[in-house]
């Protein structure tokens, strides 16, 4: 097994370099799907000569990295040749490919367990449902090879976007929920927060995870003054970095809250505040900015209680559609955590449809992007369709997946057969 | 006696002032001067000189001097002041220089007083009001497209000595898109003592002036000083229309011209209130280039020797001058072509790459002098038009040169343009580029002006140069008022400031009919999640019998 784990690591980084090193790098790395305002490693390099010129990055429009990525970057640059950076990214990248397939291999784990336990309650007829002893080895194997292997995860890495950084972090958070590690848990959701803001959602998967009976409210302020302390001190400290000035503040958070870049992407705000009325533009960025960071958070939580990595990945999966600079690389990652769902598939119904979908916009974003920007006979509308449909997609994927988990729980509670009073019957939710 | 000593001292007062007062002068010039190309640049200079000091109450009276104008240059606290409004490019390198350089569009540049306490504002309230005064656009100058050169521009009056010079006073914009039309040149001529009723003035009939290739107003307001010492303050407004014909539009025959043809009228005599009147007509390139005669025969002519290069301008006096008279230029051989020698400093600068998602700025600055120049290139950017300062190159020969001095301030979406200022040496007779990489930028929809597809300007960049040598050279030095001061007056070197082609970017568009759809279309997605996600997690599933399944609100019968 452990050689599986090897062999892919290599593939994936030897392919990984190789696209690094060809002429695609830089066709990868323009692309508006990979490369937003929040993540792109031109920007990232333009913040780092204007630190070497002492300017203030954040006074200009173009750097809205944090602090941390700032000075980083500027050492990197200056000790590291570009070989080693890449290297740094797809070492990263590896990285964060082994916590999750470690995450999924605790999930697993944990999940036969636990229906080891509960199996007594469940109704007769449903062996099929049940997760086999087989499912706890091959699932971590499928994530691994479907975060390696992901196009939408190789093209941010190869274009060396900060994504790879976020998502290293996020699968950190999932990595030492999953081990029940709460300090560092804390400590890496703080991290991925102040890097990219959307994570903070997680708080509430990580509280059911560590929540004991009894002990509810106590666990929960722990968690988030643990959160609030971490996250305080890592502002603080970015404060530090940058001259003990706050300007990074409205550049880094401010720029991604107010949204005021329009530069098309992967995601639904772009078009919509382009074309939005500008009296009705505060009203909307704030509704758009609760939807993306903590509408779903408490309705989902009571929801999914039982099954908090589902909560996770479907709050990481939500936020990766509506956050306000997507890239493909967000879409990648929770993309890459649903084979830990294998036992669920047999009850979507979507499949199908989303693969095409997805397959389909991959296909057609850039096409029509050059037709747009570049031949100029097709308009912004036709991009604004693909995203449109690219996100419905997306969309169709989590609410499926979601609508799988609670068929199945039903059906483990009451069977397979749809038999009332000895008729036919419907599962309608009701 | 209180009163009898009140009225004395009223009318010494007012003696005083009235003494002031008239202590003015005005001077009408007008150069012409075919170029090598064959066109023919005319130059109009109204000089007004006042000896007087420059405060607040100075403008209350006036004599020569534009009361309007001057209320504004009093009240806003103005030190140094110079607008240009111009359509068309000044072609460096088959024209030469020009007397004064103006970017296509508007320029303003302004040096306020040390002591003035909001820059910002008074800047504004001055746009404003000039833009009254001139009926040009100049109200859409705002904090979001000015900038302060800290090393391009320098007050070019005099300056206390005691106050090194700051520029934080200085405030520089340019309105690129800005169209100079007879709604310009007619509060232009109002604001001179004759109006256009008398003197050369006459000649600027909007009908000819719009017909040219290049034509340039100004204006440009400064303090100098007279005497042997320079301790007597002067304030100084020179009026500037500059004109370039060409004249294979004006007369496709031959290459003759003459003041008619150009300006549709004869000259008549010089404004009354003016303290000379003259036309000056370059005839130097009788001696190198095609030979005409001139009709009729110049009062006198004048030699200048000036770094180095000679010329030779025929005189007319048109202040004694009773009925109206033609100037006429006639060709001995037809159809020579004169040989076109550049100047030795012209540049150029395009955008570079395709599409409408990222672009190259490229200026290409032609040194053609023995020696290397050193230049200040000042790069004037657009919030619109995000620049990436860590691909700004030199190269000569794809050899990269450092800049000596770079100065650069990120801009600020709809807040602050992109500010860029380089000092270069450039080698002796080489030609350099300096390029750097921009992106397309994404507006809001009501952003975007009518017929959003022409596309954005992007103002000139401004090279400002120390010439060592007055070849092609015609501006005028800093001490001198008047053109013919400028005849022998050799420098230590000659100032020009180049302005470049302003650019044009097509930023890519949205749809602007669009906004109800798209609206509706994201909030559909937006919706395609909640639903579902709030079925999810209200509701729970139920199995329910077939025949008890809740109908619609349209039971449709069952077959």
């Amino acid at each position: 097994m452990d050689r599986v784990i090897i062999l892919e690591c290599v593939l994936a980084s030897l392919l990984r370099f190789w696209l690094s090193h060809s002429e695609y790098k830089q066709i990868i790395a323009d692309r508006v799907e990979v490369s937003t305002p929040v993540n792109s490693w031109k920007r990232v390099l333009e913040g780092s000569v204007l630190y070497d010129e002492g300017i203030d990055p954040y006074k200009g429009d173009i750097f809205h990295e944090t602090p941390f990525i700032l000075v980083v970057s500027n050492w990197l640059m200056h000790n590291f040749s570009p070989t080693l950076i890449c290297l740094i990214f797809i070492a990263c990248d590896i990285l964060t490919a082994v916590l999750l397939y470690k995450t999924a291999a605790l999930f697993m784990n944990e999940l036969f367990l636990k229906q080891e336990k509960e199996k007594g309650g469940y109704a007769p007829g449903t062996e099929d449902l049940h997760v086999t002893k087989d499912d706890i080895k091959t699932p971590p194997i499928y994530v691994l090879s479907a975060f390696l292997f992901n196009p939408y995860i190789i093209c941010p890495c190869v274009a060396q976007s900060t994504t790879v950084f976020a998502n290293f972090l996020l699968a950190a958070t999932l990595y030492f929920m999953a081990a029940r590690q709460r300090i560092l848990c804390c400590l890496c959701l703080s991290a991925a927060t102040v890097q990219s803001i959307y994570p903070i959602s997680l708080i509430a998967p990580i509280y059911l995870y560590f929540y004991k009976p009894g002990q509810a409210i106590k666990t929960f302020l722990i968690l988030v003054s643990y959160v609030l302390l971490f996250i305080a001190i890592f502002l603080f400290a970015f404060a530090q970095l940058d001259g003990g000035s706050w300007n990074y503040l409205n550049s880094v958070y401010g720029f991604v809250l107010t949204v005021p870049d329009l530069r098309p992407n992967v995601g639904l705000f772009w078009y919509f505040f382009t074309e939005m009325f500008e009296h009705f533009r505060p009203l909307f960025v704030c509704a758009f900015q609760i939807n993306a960071l903590f509408l779903y958070v408490v309705p989902l939580s009571f929801r999914l209680h039982e099954e908090p990595m589902l909560l996770a990945t479907s709050l990481t999966a939500l936020s990766a559609i509506f956050k306000s600079y997507p890239s493909v690389g967000d879409v990648g990652f929770y993309l890459s955590l649903l084979p830990m769902w294998k036992h669920l598939f047999h009850y979507m119904q979507q499949g199908f449809f989303v693969l095409c979908f997805l397959i389909g916009t991959s296909v057609f974003g850039p096409t029509v992007w050059h037709l747009w920007i570049y031949a100029r006979s097709a308009n912004a509308n036709f991009y604004f369709g693909v995203t449109l449909a690219f996100a419905t997609s997306q969309i169709f994927l989590i609410t499926d997946i979601l609508f799988a988990y609670i068929k199945r729980q039903f059906a483990l509670a009451h069977g397979l057969e749809r038999i009332l009073d000895g008729k036919e019957a419907k599962l309608i939710l009701d | 006696m209180f009163i009898l000593f009140t009225i004395l001292f009223q009318l010494i007062f007012s003696v005083n002032t009235f003494s002031n007062l008239y202590s003015d002068s005005f001077h009408e010039e007008l150069l012409i001067k075919r170029l090598s190309s064959g066109h023919v640049y005319s130059y109009f200079q109204f000089t007004t000189l006042w000896n007087t000091t420059l405060d607040k109450s100075t403008f209350d009276h006036t004599h020569l001097w534009p009361r309007s104008l001057g209320e504004i240059l009093g009240y806003h606290n103005v030190q140094e002041l110079h607008v240009s409004l111009t359509q068309g490019l000044w072609r460096y390198q088959n024209w030469g220089y020009p007397v004064v350089e103006a970017p296509p569009g508007a320029e303003l540049w302004v040096w306020f007083k040390p002591d003035t306490e909001n820059v910002e504002k008074e800047w504004k309230l001055l746009a404003g009001a000039l833009s009254g005064l001139l009926c040009a656009s100049l109200n859409f100058i705002e904090t979001s497209n000015s900038m302060t050169p800290e090393l391009s521009f320098r007050p070019v009056g005099v300056a206390d000595i005691s106050n090194p010079v700051n520029s934080s006073f200085l405030r520089y914009a340019t309105l690129p898109r800005e169209i100079v039309c007879t709604e310009n040149l007619t509060p232009l001529k109002k604001l001179l003592p004759c109006d256009s009723k008398k003197g050369l003035s006459t000649l600027l009939n909007a009908g000819y002036v719009h017909n040219t290739n290049y034509h340039s107003l100004g204006l440009h307001f400064r303090q100098t000083c007279s005497g042997k010492y320079c301790v007597n303050p002067v304030i100084e407004l020179r009026q500037t229309v500059s004109l370039v014909y060409d004249l294979s539009i004006v007369e496709p025959i031959n290459q003759d011209w003459s003041i008619r043809k150009l300006f549709g009228v004869g000259v008549g005599s010089g404004c009354p209130l003016a303290s000379s009147s003259r036309i000056y007509v370059d005839i130097s390139s009788n001696e190198t280039g095609p030979v005409f005669h001139l009709t009729p025969n110049p009062d006198s002519v004048a030699l200048s020797m000036r770094g180095g290069y000679q010329s030779t301008f025929a005189v007319y006096d048109i202040s004694s001058a009773e009925k109206l008279f033609n100037i006429n230029a006639n060709y001995r051989k037809l159809s020579s072509v004169p040989l076109s020698y550049p100047p030795p400093l012209y540049v150029n600068r395009y955008i570079a790459g395709y599409g409408q998602e990222r672009g190259r700025i490229v200026t290409k600055i032609h040194n053609k002098h023995r020696t290397p120049l050193k230049i200040i290139y000042l790069e004037n950017i657009p919030w619109f038009m995000p620049i990436y300062y860590h691909t700004l190159k030199v190269t000569a020969n794809n050899r990269n040169i450092n800049p000596i001095q770079k100065r650069y301030h990120p801009g600020k979406e709809r807040v602050r343009p992109y500010f860029l200022e380089v000092v270069l040496e450039i080698p002796a007779r080489t030609s350099i580029e300096v390029h750097f990489e921009f992106d397309y930028i994404f507006l809001k929809w009501q952003e975007y002006p009518p017929d959003a597809n022409h596309g954005f300007y992007v103002g000139s960049a401004v090279i400002t140069c120390m010439l060592p040598v007055g070849r092609n050279y015609t501006g005028l030095p800093p001490e001198a008022s008047l053109i013919s001061d400028s005849w022998n007056a050799s420098q230590q070197g000659y100032l020009v400031q180049l302005r470049t082609e302003s650019l044009i970017l097509t930023l890519p568009t949205p749809d602007f009919s669009m906004p109800y759809n798209v609206i509706c279309l994201a909030c559909t997605v937006v919706a395609l999640a909640f639903g579902p996600l709030h079925n999810i997690t209200t509701k729970r599933l139920q199995l329910v019998k077939l025949d008890e399944e809740p109908k619609g609100v349209f039971p449709f019968p069952k077959e």
